[in-house]
């Protein structure tokens, strides 16, 4: 399954570099790293097409969780604002 | 029973196994980062990067086939030599010709011809879904209607192929790249009166063989029976050809 592999790949080098280049530029907020990992996955996941529909579903579940957390998120920041 | 037996299970895949060792790992490193090291925040990520990677390794570790594709060759291979052993032994030396499913009155199947006609076999309505078919009036006008890697490939497809080479290219690479995991990269052209096909880093090699001289391979034999289902047409296969890592096929559509 080499398009499973090229995928898992993609994801794995996009995350690690992600972590690097924010470390780099000093980001000290665990928010900002969620957002670019979930925004990335899920930006890598519509990009590959080609998945068998097995995997779309399964992958669009992740996406779902991952897209939770990032509400999560964007829902504490806007009541910090709003205190 | 006998099908459950012919299965080859492979529930722990290597997707299962690294995706639970990356969840086991970045679970330790993100409680490590909050409650030892005061909130490394890094470290933290690199634990949330790690679980991602888990929860994506673990959803596609589901969708791996249970049939390993090694079986998968073996069943390829004694259905395509059993028939290319009729073939021979009926001394058949006609090439097949791919039907739409509308000729066939169900899947698209490949006709082979019983006997070398100067021009190729015009059918103008649905075949009986028989092994041996009757395809025209004439007395010579006597086939094999058989069962392809291309009909069991088309079945894969979740709609009809469009006919332009746009949409035939993704059609093909949904089939080729994505679900049969058995090139890198398709490309199509249009080249009257049919199409090129272009397959790069093929992993069916079956070009050479002997059942390749009684039929065609797999790979062309996919790319004619999507093509004929696209365009509603007969399809020929005119040539097949390996440049380096690219495998080229050529169809011709049977008017």
């Amino acid at each position: 399954m080499k398009i499973y592999n090229n995928y898992v790949i993609a994801v794995a080098s996009l995350l690690l570099l992600t972590t690097v280049v924010l470390v780099a530029i000093g980001a000290n907020s665990l928010d900002v790293y969620y957002t670019f990992y979930v925004v990335e996955a899920l930006v890598v996941t519509e990009l590959y097409v080609y998945f068998n529909a097995r995997a779309r579903r399964s992958l669009t579940l992740v996406s779902a969780v991952l897209f939770a957390g990032f509400m999560v998120i964007v829902l504490s920041a806007a009541l910090k604002v709003l205190a | 029973m006998q099908g459950n037996r012919d299965k080859v299970r492979t529930d722990k895949n290597a997707y299962t196994w690294t995706g639970l060792g990356l969840l086991v790992a970045g679970t330790i490193v993100v409680l490590t980062s909050m409650l030892i090291l005061s909130s490394l925040v890094w470290l933290t990520a690199l634990g949330i990067a790690m679980l991602i990677m888990a929860f994506i390794l673990l959803a596609l570790a589901r969708t791996i086939p249970r049939v390993t594709p090694e079986v998968g060759m073996l069943l390829l291979e004694t259905g395509i030599d059993n028939i290319a052993t009729v073939v021979e032994e009926l001394g058949i030396k006609s090439k097949p010709v791919y039907l739409p499913s509308s000729l066939t009155g169900g899947r698209p199947q490949a006709l082979i011809p019983l006997h070398i006609n100067p021009s190729l076999p015009k059918i103008t309505s649905a075949l009986p879904r028989r092994f041996i078919v009757r395809y025209g009036n004439g007395p010579d006008d006597v086939g094999l209607l058989v069962t392809t890697a291309g009909t069991v490939a088309t079945g894969m497809l979740e709609s009809t192929p469009g006919p332009s080479a746009t949409q035939l290219e993704s059609t093909l690479a949904s089939l080729f790249v994505g679900k049969l995991g058995a090139a890198d990269r398709i490309r199509v052209y249009v080249i009257e009166p049919g199409l090129r096909v272009e397959i790069r880093a093929p992993r069916i090699q079956n070009a050479g063989t002997w059942t390749h001289q009684c039929l065609d391979s797999s790979l062309a034999s996919v790319v004619a029976s999507v093509a004929a289902e696209a365009w509603n047409k007969p399809f020929v296969v005119a040539k097949e050809e390996q440049h380096g890592r690219t495998y080229t096929v050529e169809i011709e559509a049977v008017e």
